[in-house]
């Protein structure tokens, strides 16, 4: 809640804004009961004929509009204030995200991050749209009312003073003994309420064991237990209601008995005081149930805030780039030196990687499952920043150099790349910032053997395809990616190799683009394939994160026993 | 609203709660109008120094008003939300007893896999319609409607402003901000969907953004949907809040004119000055009951989205399943199979996955369906259960079509591995024991021991989804209860993908073991292990390219072949 209220303070001028609608409204709210009372007191009693009135009734009517319309006010600067903190923190988390959410995706919680972008951010829209303003109005308005009541009549003010501090006494006495209760509850709630979707989900399991028809009574169990355990709760906040609305009655009933009492009996008080105090009591009281239940939005609040505070104050650095411009004359050389990689919990993904890629070279990455070749190819890529160490591009630090320069010599193509939603052609055109000529896009297209694809299809080139266009298949996303390199004719090319399931056609596809790109260009490859690696001029054999070895097939098959057992134990299993 | 009715029948089954909730309700306004209309009474007749006894009994029912009234507010709210927790139990039944002849086939339907969630979602927000707009309504209805009955006793035409205001702030001014809601919901979601698809695209799409420099754009651009999204939400809270405070005002103003006509009937001596404090406080405590009224338009509108939601999911279907009548399909023998010339094409997709497929597969055979992904080879074996229909051509199960027989009976008489098996919250034994009926400890760890999962206890805890199994063992588990159901018929699609080759050789040996009478179909991407198989189908781009078996492909050397070569170079490092 700190975090939010942190976010609220620094929109002063909106609080100070809201502040001044909720004194405004008060002083329409007193105003209203003011001239209700007036008007009531000078027909009944004081024997006014209408005309007289009518004064008190106009002004009665702009009360009444000032009183709706500072409510409105202060609503709707609550709105612009949930905007602007929803914006503000949208903007956080982007440039959060942009300088490096591969950390999120190679973790696998790219799904994890939409999900804070778009629900959590809607969820801390309440805490400034209601419970803001909800708050500072119950604050100043039952001040006001009791200042006005203390004035004009001081034994309401007293039994007012006196009764309402029974209501958080009461609220506890009841509370108490449901607290643990409830709390007890929640677990179970949690359970239950996961039935429902958990039996949907293994709904087509069920169906095939001829188990779906008996699982309707365990839906109608679980739902009523969880029925059962949520009243639980409910009724302790049932009973906070009933106890705020027993004390504010006891409190208004006493107010009445005072004032009737002193009316007949003492006869030391007018109608006009007495009623009066018998409008304002209420709306004292009102006040005070907003609030309770103003509490109530805004705890629905804070656990989204806490979500969010706990994103953005995960750290994430930037890869960072210079000034200086990179040679585009053929592939640079490349050293890593020492480079070491974390995702910032000290378990280390890579330790201490010490390569020299000449230009034109093939590398072949390899070792088991987990043993940070992915990570290798995105440190290489400059798409994650070391934890420490060094990359230097033709004998200088990569971070002189301008990031255009070095992404723009650069291609990686990986097992699974993304299509955005456009045309099959802008997603090839993307290759080469856009700017390629048709032609051009339709060669690309044609190496990458795409060509019988688009002709197929209806629309051609200008088919939809991504997010809410045509799905491709795994190989024909393969094959736009070859032609995104194809366009672009880097120097260098990061390859992750696909390991089985691709087509015959893609496959031949791959290998002769692959080796077409390479006549220019230094290939790094996180290899799958016995031919990539025996063809490879270095091999990084990697386990644990650590380079344990470097060197060709032959060279690492006599020198390295843990390579040689890889090998043949593959060799071996595969049958 | 048509939708809405299904939602009704389902809600109207508790009586019980729905009366309460409505009587409760109805004594806690009531009873607040009258407490207030009595103190305003109270107050008027002090001023006019009555005896004391009146003012003790008038005190004294104000007093109890106020108990009443509280209590049964509690009480109001103590059963309107347990009927509608009740109610969302039986829609939760209720629509699972609709979706479940539909499954699994459904499911095909809606690829994207948010259908469940969304199902749970939308059910659970139906439970705002019982809240907050079935039965309110209802009672604001009783509670005016004796207040004023009440009124026209002391003044007809205070009476008649209080009707009219009843259907200005409870029909008229709702009913146009709702049609103007409906406009405004629609620009919202269409912001939000598009501001979904560029964060998505801005996360899942990082590496080729940034390789290929499109990330800056792709950041403007987001922060431009972004502040178009916020500004479509910006202006529904603004507009929700304006047909709040248009309310308010509204039910104030009634208030001013019931004060304004009354003086002047008190005035014009037609009304007794005793009534007029009364009488203002009736209709301003009576119209403290409307401002729900305001947000219930914006509740109607996503209770009839989510009911219609629901209605469509399981509607569209119906029809489809009135088929013939259908018998069991009985087996004592392992079945026989035939494809004939089967097209098929998911529902909507323009791409044929299946293109004139013809298999032939004899009882008591072993065949593998081998080919790359997206070849068909999962869909066919799908089809072969029946849970798609096929567009053209037909599967025959021993002579019979598969659409003359029960799904239910085929489904009992085959064991079944799919890519991804269900695994449901509670032990190991809860998930085994789904196979058979009569199944004892030592049969369901003895299966346990066949795949490779000895060390497993059967009183192991399970997550939802087996979410605390690694992929290798849930496909083992699944393996493990297809083993014990022990059905002449196996299915088996990819079943051991994620499990190393050693395992996997010792798995398929069990499974041959037990099933070597039985007719058995292996989809597989691997090409190990297929050597014992009577028949090889290879399939790419849902045709059929080769079949035969091992031997023969490898002489022939086509598709398998080359297939075979590329998978013998293929370095996994596992």
């Amino acid at each position: 809640m700190a975090g939010l209220m942190a976010m609220a303070k620094e929109q002063k001028m909106k609080m100070i804004l809201i502040a001044i609608s909720a004194m405004l409204s008060g002083v329409a709210i007193i105003g209203q009961g003011y001239l209700f009372v007036l008007i009531v007191d000078r027909i009944f009693l004081k024997g006014d004929s209408f005309t007289e009135i009518i004064p008190y009734l106009l002004w009665l009517i702009v009360a009444l509009f000032a009183r709706t319309l500072f409510s409105y006010l202060s609503g709707r600067t609550g709105i612009k204030m949930a905007t602007k903190v929803k914006r503000d923190l949208r903007s956080a988390l982007l440039n959060k995200f942009s300088r490096n959410p591969m950390q999120a995706s190679l973790q696998g919680q790219s799904g994890q991050k939409v999900s804070v972008m778009m629900d959590t951010v809607d969820e801390i829209d309440s805490y400034f749209s209601n419970y803001i303003p909800q708050v500072i109005q119950s604050t100043i308005i039952p001040i006001m009312l009791l200042v006005v009541i203390f004035m004009e009549h001081a034994a309401t003010g007293f039994v007012i003073i006196i009764t309402a501090p029974f209501i958080p006494i009461f609220m506890m006495i009841i509370g108490f003994n449901t607290k643990d209760k409830a709390e007890e509850q929640l677990d179970k709630m949690a359970a239950f309420s996961g039935k429902f979707l958990d039996t949907l989900q293994g709904l087509t399991t069920l169906k095939l064991f001829g188990r779906s028809a008996e699982q309707k009574e365990e839906i109608r169990k679980s739902s009523l237990d969880f029925r059962d355990a949520t009243m639980v709760v409910l009724k302790t906040a049932f009973s906070n209601s009933l106890a705020l609305e027993f004390i504010s009655m006891l409190s208004i009933g006493l107010v009445a008995l005072e004032v009737a009492i002193r009316l007949i009996i003492f006869q030391d008080i007018t109608f006009f005081t007495g009623f009066l105090m018998l409008v304002l009591a209420p709306e004292f009281f009102t006040k005070l149930k907003d609030l309770g239940s103003a509490f109530h939005t805004g705890r629905g609040s804070m656990g989204a805030a806490k979500k969010l505070e706990g994103e953005l104050e995960e750290t994430a650095d930037a890869v960072v780039f210079g000034e200086e411009s990179l040679s585009k004359d053929g592939p640079p050389l490349i050293e890593l030196q020492a480079v070491m990689f974390d995702y910032g919990d000290d378990a280390f993904v890579l330790k201490n990687i010490n390569a020299t890629i000449r230009p034109n070279e093939e590398i072949a990455i390899v070792g088991k499952t987990g043993a940070g070749k992915s990570t290798l190819l995105h440190v290489i890529a400059g798409l994650v920043s070391l934890s420490d160490g060094e990359i230097k591009i033709n004998g200088k630090k990569r971070s002189t150099y301008r990031g255009k320069d070095w992404f723009d010599q650069l291609s990686y193509i990986s097992q699974d790349p993304y299509l955005f939603s456009g045309t099959i052609a802008e997603n090839i055109a993307i290759g080469r910032n856009n700017d390629a000529s048709q032609k051009e896009i339709e060669q690309a297209a044609d190496k990458a053997g795409l060509m019988e694809l688009i002709r197929s299809l209806e629309q051609g080139f200008d088919t939809p395809i991504g997010e809410a266009g045509r799905g491709l298949s795994g190989g024909e996303k393969q094959r736009v990616a070859i032609a995104r390199a194809f366009l672009k004719r880097p120097s260098i090319i990061l390859f992750d190799e696909p390991t089985t399931g691709l087509d015959l056609q893609t496959e031949r596809i791959l290998q002769t683009s692959i080796k077409e790109l390479a006549k220019n260009s230094t290939v790094i490859t996180v290899a799958h394939r016995l031919h990539t690696i025996q063809n490879a001029d270095q091999i990084l054999f990697l386990e644990n994160g650590e380079l344990l070895s470097t060197g060709t097939h032959n060279e690492l098959l006599q020198s390295v026993l843990a390579y040689r057992e890889m090998v043949t134990v593959q060799r071996g299993g595969a049958v | 609203m048509k939708d809405l009715k299904m939602v009704i029948n389902v809600l109207l089954v508790e009586k019980k709660d729905i009366i309460l909730s409505i009587i409760c309700g109805f004594i806690a306004g009531i009873t607040a109008v009258a407490l207030f209309s009595a103190s305003g009474y109270l107050i008027s007749k002090a001023a006019l120094a009555p005896p004391i006894y009146t003012l003790m009994i008038l005190v004294a029912s104000v007093k109890m008003l106020g108990i009443i009234s509280a209590l049964s507010r509690y009480g109001e709210r103590y059963y309107s939300h347990r009927g509608t927790f009740t109610m969302l139990s039986n829609l939760r039944v209720s629509f699972y007893e609709k979706i479940e002849p539909l499954a699994p086939g459904i499911f095909g339907k809606y690829r994207s896999g948010d259908l469940l969630a969304r199902i749970v979602g939308d059910v659970e927000a139906l439970q705002n319609f019982f809240l907050r707009v079935f039965y309110p309504p209802i009672v604001l209805l009783l509670i005016f409607f004796c207040t004023i009955f009440f009124t026209s006793f002391f003044s007809f035409e205070v009476a008649l402003i209080l009707f009219v205001g009843y259907l200005l702030t409870t029909v008229l001014v709702p009913s146009y901000f709702a049609l103007r809601q409906r406009k405004i919901d629609r620009r919202v979601r269409g912001s939000r969907a598009e501001l979904s698809t560029e964060v998505t695209e801005f996360l899942y799409g990082f590496r080729d953004l940034k390789i290929y420099q499109q990330l800056e754009g792709k950041q403007k651009q987001l922060s431009k949907s972004s502040a178009v999204y916020m500004q479509e939400q910006e202006q529904e809270s603004v507009h929700n809040l304006f047909s709040q405070a248009t309310n308010t005002f509204l039910s104030l103003m009634v208030t001013v004119c019931v004060l304004a006509i009354g003086a002047y009937l008190v005035v014009k001596g037609e009304l007794d000055g005793i009534y007029l404090a009364m009488l203002v406080m009736v209709s301003l405590t009576v119209f403290e009951n409307t401002t729900p009224m305001a947000i219930f338009p914006s509740h109607l509108q996503d209770s009839k989205l989510a009911a219609s939601r629901l209605v469509s999911v399981v509607r569209n279907e119906s029809a489809a399943i009135k088929m013939k009548k259908q018998e069991n399909f009985q087996t004592d023998l392992s079945p026989k199979i035939e494809v004939k010339n089967v097209r098929f094409t998911y529902p909507n997709e323009s791409r044929l996955t299946l293109e004139n497929v013809s298999i032939n597969l004899e009882s008591g055979t072993k065949t593998a369906i081998v080919g790359p992904s997206g070849s068909g080879k999962s869909t066919l074996l799908q089809l072969m259960l029946n849970l798609y229909y096929v567009d053209e051509g037909e599967i025959l199960l021993n002579n019979t079509p598969i659409n003359d027989l029960l799904k239910e009976s085929i489904w009992e008489n085959t064991n079944v591995v799919l890519q991804t098996n269900h695994f449901f919250y509670g032990t190991i034994r809860d998930n085994l024991k789904l196979a058979k009926d009569g199944l004892n400890d030592y049969d369901m760890q003895e299966a346990l021991a066949k795949v490779d999962l000895g060390h497993f206890k059967l009183d192991d805890s399970v997550l939802e989804k087996g979410e605390n199994l690694s992929g290798g063992e849930k496909q083992r588990l699944a393996i493990a209860r297809a083993m014990l159901k022990n059905a002449p018929l196996w299915l088996l699609d990819e079943p051991t993908s994620s499990v190393d080759a050693l395992t996997e050789a010792e798995i398929y040996q069990h499974i041959f073991d037990i099933a070597s009478e039985d007719t058995l179909v292996l989809v597989s991407h691997r090409l190990t292990g297929l050597e014992k198989m009577d028949q090889i189908i290879v399939m790419d781009h849902g045709k059929i390219i080769e079949t035969g078996n091992f031997q023969s492909l490898m002489e022939s050397k086509g598709y398998f072949y080359e297939m075979k070569m590329i998978e013998q170079n293929v370095f996994l490092g596992v």
